[in-house]
């Protein structure tokens, strides 16, 4: 007798998500960010932001039919191994149509492959390394600006406005810091510029004193920094205790307020930094999101504007496939155009990376990052 | 010429100031190998967490009693972080490893990589993930003799821990716990047999360990200006890579090592390229390892983990 109870129910166990399942209409799109480990802060941001726009768009009711769209977010920790294995578990899931991510450009070129060969459509908020979408995989695209056009901005802007001539370039060594570093290189020489030492240092790490005291004795009038700012706040730091003054420059990596709280106003005054496009903050158009977002989650990381747009364009697909077949809505990614971004229209070339994203150029000002100028692409 | 040997002093200098933060570290690993046999991954954790007690001290004295002299806030710093991983470092030891002191010496390994991760995770989700940014609590004055300069914060770091370091090898010589201390080391067997608690001497040693490992975590976090729950991975494992070049289980070793593998550093990052660090620093673990596999000042140990 008790085995027949114990028997029935466990089958009733085993039914129950049989039941689940068949009665809950979802088309599920995944996010993945560093969301612990040393870029959790980062990555934090971006779950919020794009977690804003799938409720946002379940608000407005059904995405197609009475499918609603259920979210998936995964941590790749920064960590290109943990992105494999995040992108292999998003795709095994047949209900999985596209991809939010990932945040790195390790990670996200890392993870490229496996979405290519499962036809899953990936869109990154914020993976800026040129190599990614130049690996032919149709199923890549982005909505930032890449770093082939950022960091030639940063130097021509060094270069010509700025009357440099020497600099010092730092990165960190990743595939982002070092790509963007390569490429302001690249451009700095070619407009005659002289690059006294290129180094490269390891993130996470703190004592960057030998380094700085190295580079103080080559006397570059600029340092360009490609990397993010944790490391740059320490570099500031330890450059005042070793008595090292120069300009500053990095790219969209550095543009967090939370530099200036680290390294202190004083010492991050007269700081330069390039941004993928413009402050949301000074955007009519992202007015809302930024008003919502910062009275749930305080203030708006750096790329959640981004992750918030990516999102978008991925339900709009969605949207317009009107299925779950992975291809359709793969298509439809492929066909936007004109899409309304909070942060300005959205469209991909035939690599998938943004067309017409125009590079900001902010400098550090009394404790704020201050609007100097708006670079379009040529 | 001068410019160089300025500059070459400097470095030293440099190099000097982080090796004396990595042989504090190194204090505890050493220790804790020395009576237990453990390599304790949770070490550089417990030097984290000091770390984050000082920004904390810093921080509320900022918001209650604005304007205070910086002594008494760095007494209140020093007293608050070494108290605080101290109880930690007990803690740790009783929930997490002394139900394991039977078991094999690998059980207790692996247990402390996991109570490295839930410190981690732990001190993340209590403070978040941002960067802890660290008030200057102490001037920015340099100090020139000549050619040679130093910050005041250098030479803090520098009397700090040469002062701690004192304390310890004082106590360890002539106080009863740390002549027990050094008996249990020897043969613990033997050390229960003429009367000594093997356990309130593994207690205290981990309490010493982690007060040292504090006093490192505050001293960083002051000299770097701010702080990340991830800091002490790679501190951890420079200063266990300290310990091992020291000799793990000598006292004297892990002072050495430590210093030696901050200048060496130093130098290497200032001279040779900096990208290569952490290249230098596990170069010359697996050359001892190689060459001296007991370190420069250690025993020879049958048995290593």
């Amino acid at each position: 007798m008790m085995k027949r109870i114990a028997g029935i129910v466990l089958s009733i166990f085993l039914l129950l998500p049989v039941h689940v399942a068949a009665q809950d209409d979802t088309v599920s799109i995944g996010l993945v960010a560093p969301l612990t480990g040393d870029q959790a802060y980062i990555g934090i941001g971006v779950l919020q932001g794009a977690q804003m726009a799938v409720e946002d768009a379940n608000a407005r009711g059904p995405v197609f039919g009475d499918t609603r769209i259920k979210f998936v977010p995964l941590d790749d920790q920064h960590n290109p191994t943990q992105a494999v294995m995040a992108a292999n578990k998003l795709v095994s899931d047949p209900n999985v149509v596209g991809v939010v991510g990932h945040f790195n450009s390790s990670c996200s070129k890392a993870a490229s492959s496996i979405y290519h060969e499962a036809r899953v459509a990936q869109i990154s908020p914020a993976s800026t390394n040129p190599e990614i979408s130049r690996q032919g995989f149709d199923t890549f695209f982005r909505v930032c600006a890449t770093d082939d056009v950022q960091a030639p901005t940063a130097a021509n802007f060094v270069r010509s406005k700025l009357g440099v001539k020497k600099v010092v370039i730092l990165d960190d060594q990743t595939t982002y810091g070092k790509g963007l570093a390569n490429e302001f290189e690249k451009r700095f020489k070619s407009l005659g510029g002289e690059v006294l030492r290129h180094d490269g240092i390891n993130q996470g790490e703190k004592d960057f004193t030998p380094l700085l005291t190295k580079i103080k004795s080559v006397r570059p009038e600029l340092v360009f920094y490609g990397g993010v700012y944790p490391e740059l706040a320490l570099l500031l730091r330890q450059a005042n205790k070793v008595g090292f003054k120069t300009t500053w420059i990095g790219g969209d990596g550095i543009f967090d307020v939370t530099l200036i709280k680290l390294a202190t106003p004083a010492l991050t005054e007269g700081i330069y930094a390039t941004m993928l496009g413009v402050d949301p903050h000074s955007l009519p158009s992202a007015a809302d999101f930024v008003a919502r977002y910062e009275a749930r989650y305080g203030q708006i990381g750096s790329f959640s504007a981004y992750a918030y747009d990516a999102a978008n364009v991925l339900i709009e697909a969605v949207r317009r496939a009107g299925s779950e077949d992975r291809e359709a809505v793969l298509k439809e990614v492929r066909l936007t155009k004109d899409f309304q971004g909070i942060l300005g229209p959205v469209n991909f070339d035939e690599r998938g990376d943004a067309i017409g994203k125009s590079v900001g150029i902010f400098k550090v000002s009394g404790g704020k990052f201050e609007f100097i100028e708006e670079v379009k692409p040529a | 010429m001068t410019a160089e040997i300025e500059l070459f002093l400097q470095q030293l200098l440099n190099g000097l100031t982080l090796g004396m933060v990595y042989a504090l570290i190194a204090l505890g690993y050493t220790m804790v190998y020395g009576v237990i046999q453990l390599i304790n991954f949770a070490h550089g954790e417990v030097f984290m967490v000091g770390a984050y007690l000082a920004v904390s001290v810093i921080a509320l004295f900022s918001s209650f009693w604005i304007g205070a002299p910086f002594w008494v806030l760095l007494a209140a710093v020093f007293i608050c972080s070494i108290l605080g991983s101290s109880i930690l470092g007990a803690s740790v030891e009783k929930i997490a490893y002394k139900p394991l002191r039977g078991s094999s010496k690998l059980t207790a390994l692996i247990t402390s990589i996991g109570v490295s991760f839930f410190l981690q995770n732990a001190v993340m989700l209590l403070y978040g993930s941002k960067e802890q940014s660290v008030p200057e609590i102490v001037p920015n004055i340099h100090f020139s003799v000549g050619i040679f300069s130093i910050s005041l914060i250098q030479a803090m770091i520098f009397a700090t821990s040469i002062g701690f370091m004192f304390f310890l090898t004082w106590f360890v010589k002539h106080t009863r716990i740390g002549k027990a201390m050094r008996a249990t080391a020897e043969n613990p067997e033997a050390a229960q047999l003429v009367g000594i608690s093997v356990d309130s001497v593994i207690r205290w040693t981990f309490v010493l360990g982690s007060g040292l490992a504090a006093v490192a975590g505050a001293l960083f976090g002051m000299y770097y200006g701010s702080v990340n729950f991830h800091d002490g991975y790679l501190a951890g494992l420079k200063a266990f890579t300290a310990a091992v070049f020291g000799g793990i289980g000598s006292i004297p070793g892990a002072m050495l090592g430590g210093i030696l593998l901050g200048v060496f550093e130093g130098l290497g990052s200032g001279y040779v390229s900096s990208s290569w660090k952490d290249v230098f620093a596990f170069v010359l673990l697996g050359g001892v390892l190689i060459f001296r596999p007991s370190g420069l000042l250690g025993e020879n140990l049958p048995e290593k983990v």
